[in-house]
């Protein structure tokens, strides 16, 4: 039996219940946020989890809004020394339905040595990128890090067009004219 | 030129209005004192928009249009928390007279009025710097405008997928020679000598809107009040249907195309 919810009902004791996605705690009660059906999950076995859990399931597309320590995919726009300025195609494996703007300062793209960092030796337009957000950044765009072996640059084209190939952390090659270029590539799990 | 402006303001309706708007407590249209309009809700009416709804309140028709929450405009400046922003338009054949070029001021003050009644009743948390946008087509102004587009409006933001803490419900009342009236219509409210809006969320009973027009004694506005929010439970269960239907429908649509796709 699925039971529907509409925002603002009553569907637990706060006392009782833990309030998962969907829903928010007022006074003693758990109330639903969103239009949706009505899922109890049971007690898990960790220590936060002693109780039964209350969420609120959405049928059709949820909003998908980048969020801090998010994983997101993102396409480079424009780079220019100071940083680069890219556009966040999904958040996790969802896509946005919504543009949203994000930026690669020099001091992100890498853990070491962020003092000698090359935006054109990391970057160039183009290339799709995996990214961490690290803040909410200012009005324009959020402030996203490649700082991790695990985020860079995942495909790239060469200067003739042709998908290159990675054969470092730093460098990529063109499989038909075999030059090599400079980017901050993403070590990606086999 | 003052030639076309006056041109431009020749009125679609030419009778005049109705004198007397109520006869032996029963109303030109046949409501009694405290009965609603005709409602009809309904939710996802604009494929394009992550959220919609369109409500027809007797001869009032409003469509309403979400589409977000998607990136604030640049030069709006930074803020922890999203933003609605709501923009009412009339159509030009929505009032007796045809609406003037550009935002009228009646229009400036249905957006401010259904944005502060909208606000209190979103989640502004989980949309951090990121706005929702509100569109709100008045098709036909039959009365009680604010409060219909209110409601739209909100129905509009839940089917929009938007944290909502409760659904808005908003409804009008007129006070025509000391009788009140619930859900006037334009006629009714033209003879009014006080008149009232109120927007709340039904679960808990808060008020996230009151407008009140012309002049009411203590008692008045009390006996008024309660009617208003007697009228806001009314709507309440009318608007949680709605919004169940929607999610009955869209399971059976894609159950419909399961089906299809294995045949």
């Amino acid at each position: 039996m699925t039971e529907i919810v509409t925002p603002g009902e009553r569907l637990a004791l706060s006392a009782e219940y833990d309030a998962g996605t969907g829903t928010c705690v007022k006074d003693t009660f758990i109330c639903a946020t969103l239009v949706g059906i009505k899922r109890v999950l049971p007690a898990g076995q960790a220590e936060a989890e002693q109780r039964p859990r209350v969420e609120v399931v959405r049928s059709g597309v949820e909003p998908v809004v980048p969020r801090a320590g998010d994983t997101v995919t993102a396409r480079v726009v424009r780079i220019n020394p100071r940083l680069a300025a890219v556009d966040i195609l999904c958040v996790g494996p969802k896509p946005v339905q919504q543009r949203y703007s994000g930026v690669i300062r020099v001091q992100d793209v890498r853990a070491t040595e962020i003092d000698k960092v090359k935006i054109e030796a990391s970057f160039r337009p183009g290339d799709v990128v995996r990214a961490e957000v690290l803040s909410l950044g200012d009005a324009r765009s959020y402030h996203l890090t490649t700082a991790q072996n695990q985020l860079g640059v995942v495909y790239a084209r060469s200067a003739a067009g042709v998908p290159m190939v990675p054969l470092s952390w730093q460098e990529m090659q063109c499989p038909t004219t075999k030059a090599v270029e400079n980017r901050k590539v993403a070590k990606l799990d086999a | 030129m003052a030639g076309q402006r006056e041109a431009q303001s020749v009125p679609w309706f030419a009778d005049e209005r109705p004198a007397e708007v109520i006869a032996d407590g029963v109303r030109l249209d046949g409501r009694s004192l405290e009965e609603f309009r005709n409602v009809f809700l309904k939710t996802g009416v604009i494929s394009q928009a992550s959220g919609s709804a369109y409500a027809e309140f007797g001869h009032t028709k409003v469509m309403v249009g979400v589409y977000g929450p998607r990136q604030s405009e640049r030069r709006v400046e930074y803020s922890e928390q999203g933003r609605i922003n709501v923009d009412v338009k009339l159509a030009s054949f929505a009032t007796r007279q045809r609406g003037i070029f550009g935002q009228s001021p009646e229009e400036r003050e249905l957006s401010a009025g259904v944005q502060a009644a909208l606000e209190a009743a979103a989640d502004l948390a989980s949309f951090p710097k990121a706005s929702a946008d509100v569109y709100v087509l008045v098709l036909e102004a039959g009365g009680g405008e604010l409060g219909v587009a209110a409601t739209a409006a909100a129905l509009a933001l839940a089917d929009a997928g938007i944290e909502l803490f409760d659904i808005v419900v908003a409804c009008s009342v007129s006070r025509v020679d000391g009788c009140l009236l619930l859900d006037p219509s334009t006629d009714e409210s033209f003879r009014e000598q006080g008149g009232l809006v109120l927007a709340l969320l039904p679960t808990s009973n808060e008020v996230t809107q009151l407008v009140s027009r012309g002049r009411w004694s203590g008692s008045q506005l009390r006996e008024g009040l309660e009617l208003a929010m007697g009228g806001c439970a009314q709507l309440e269960s009318a608007a949680r249907q709605c919004l169940k239907d929607a999610v009955v429908a869209a399971a059976a649509k894609q159950r419909q195309q399961q089906q299809q796709a294995q045949a």
